[in-house]
């Protein structure tokens, strides 16, 4: 009777330990495929911004006082000019966001292309984003209307730039966890914004 | 059960449960520091935004509206700070305007709220880092950006980024 009430013990204490030990596990997996998808998202966001970041700053640069910089302000796109060789030749860039439908092969149903375009080239790829938003302000502080009116370009002192990053494959979560209007797997995401002053065009 | 085989069974319930605390802990630590660098991310972007919204105003309150060239760096701000009047970001005409503000703001579609504190000085030409006793043709504005919502759960958990931008005076005659 002792040696089965051991036995019985034993099997206990060991099916916990086994219980927690899987659990653990589960958790240390979900965990490690989230940080990893953190630090993806992370590093495709700077990456990406970089870029913005860089050719927003030089917005601009070598336009002639009297040519206007902005030429197109939209909430989702944008065309400026700017010397980008320094060779004296004014070049026009386009950044503008694709479609979902560009990225169906992808499980994020969110992502979509930002693309970018110089004179009259090819439409680049630059990255893959969910957001990617514009934002312009007077020199007083005042939003402008989107899409900003042509009259009202030179008036854009300020491009506030949202962009949002997320992973584009990860992990489903378990369907009895996902609630109504949640989605099915555990994305990660990254955000980014910022305000460039469009230096170069305010009072063009 | 003997009761030595039942000491043997609790100590090895402590030991799991030390191993099981201590990857806990792991786990939630690793997850800070991923957060930090999407803190990291939000803090550099908005220091940026104010230190651009800085190159784009006047040196000083006396080239704000003055297309006069300043012969002699005396002849500039004594007080470095916002003149009467100019009581927001979008109100400040020169650099030294954001002496001594401090400005909150939230990231757009996060719920992040970070804190921005502003220290405009006269800086040494022969070393930017060091202030100056007296006006010069430089100043440093020093910018320390944290989060405040939602709040750290220690004094350790978030780091303050620390940025600075030297504005120099400069006219075309």
């Amino acid at each position: 009777m002792s040696a089965l009430f051991d036995v019985i013990a034993s099997m206990l204490f060991g099916g916990t330990l086994f219980m927690i030990v899987l659990t653990a596990n589960d958790i240390a997996t979900e965990n490690q495929s989230t940080y990893n998808g953190d630090m993806l998202v992370q590093e495709m966001l700077t990456s990406t911004a970089q870029l913005v970041e860089g050719e927003f700053r030089n917005m601009g640069f070598g336009v002639p006082e009297h040519q206007r910089t902005i030429t197109y302000a939209d909430s989702t796109a944008i065309s400026f000019l700017c010397d980008l060789n320094r060779d004296g030749n004014i070049d026009t860039l386009k950044y503008t966001l694709g479609g979902t439908d560009e990225l169906l092969d992808t499980q994020n149903e969110m992502d979509r292309f930002l693309k970018r375009k110089v004179n009259t080239g090819q439409i680049m790829s630059v990255g893959a984003v969910t957001t990617f938003k514009l934002r312009y302000h007077t020199r007083d502080g005042e939003v402008l209307p989107i899409p900003v009116p042509w009259d009202r370009l030179t008036e854009i002192h300020v491009v506030e730039v949202t962009m949002e990053v997320q992973n584009p494959y990860a992990p489903y979560r378990d369907a009895a966890m996902v609630k109504s209007g949640e989605r099915n797997a555990l994305y990660s995401s990254s955000l980014w914004q910022q305000t460039r002053l469009a230096s170069q065009n305010s009072r063009r | 059960m003997t009761t030595g085989q039942t000491m043997l069974t609790l100590g090895a319930f402590v030991f799991l449960s030390t191993i099981m605390l201590n990857f806990y802990r792991l786990v939630a630590d690793t997850g800070t520091v991923i957060a930090s660098g999407q803190d990291g991310i939000l803090a550099t972007t908005i220091a940026t935004s104010y230190m651009e919204l800085a190159q784009g105003v006047a040196f000083d309150n006396v080239t704000d509206s003055s297309d006069i060239a300043i012969a002699n760096p005396s002849a500039l701000s004594s007080v470095l700070g916002p003149e009467a009047g100019e009581d927001s970001l979008s109100q400040y005409n020169d650099f030294d305007d954001f002496n001594g503000a401090t400005v909150d703001k939230q990231a757009t579609g996060s719920n992040r709220r970070y804190r921005t504190t502003f220290s405009v000085c006269y800086a040494n030409p022969n070393d930017v880092s060091q202030k100056s006793g007296g006006k010069t043709y430089l100043k440093r504005m020093d910018l320390k950006t944290w989060r405040i919502e939602p709040p750290a759960a220690g004094p350790n958990d978030i780091d303050t980024l620390r940025t600075s931008l030297v504005m120099g005076y400069f006219h075309f005659d």
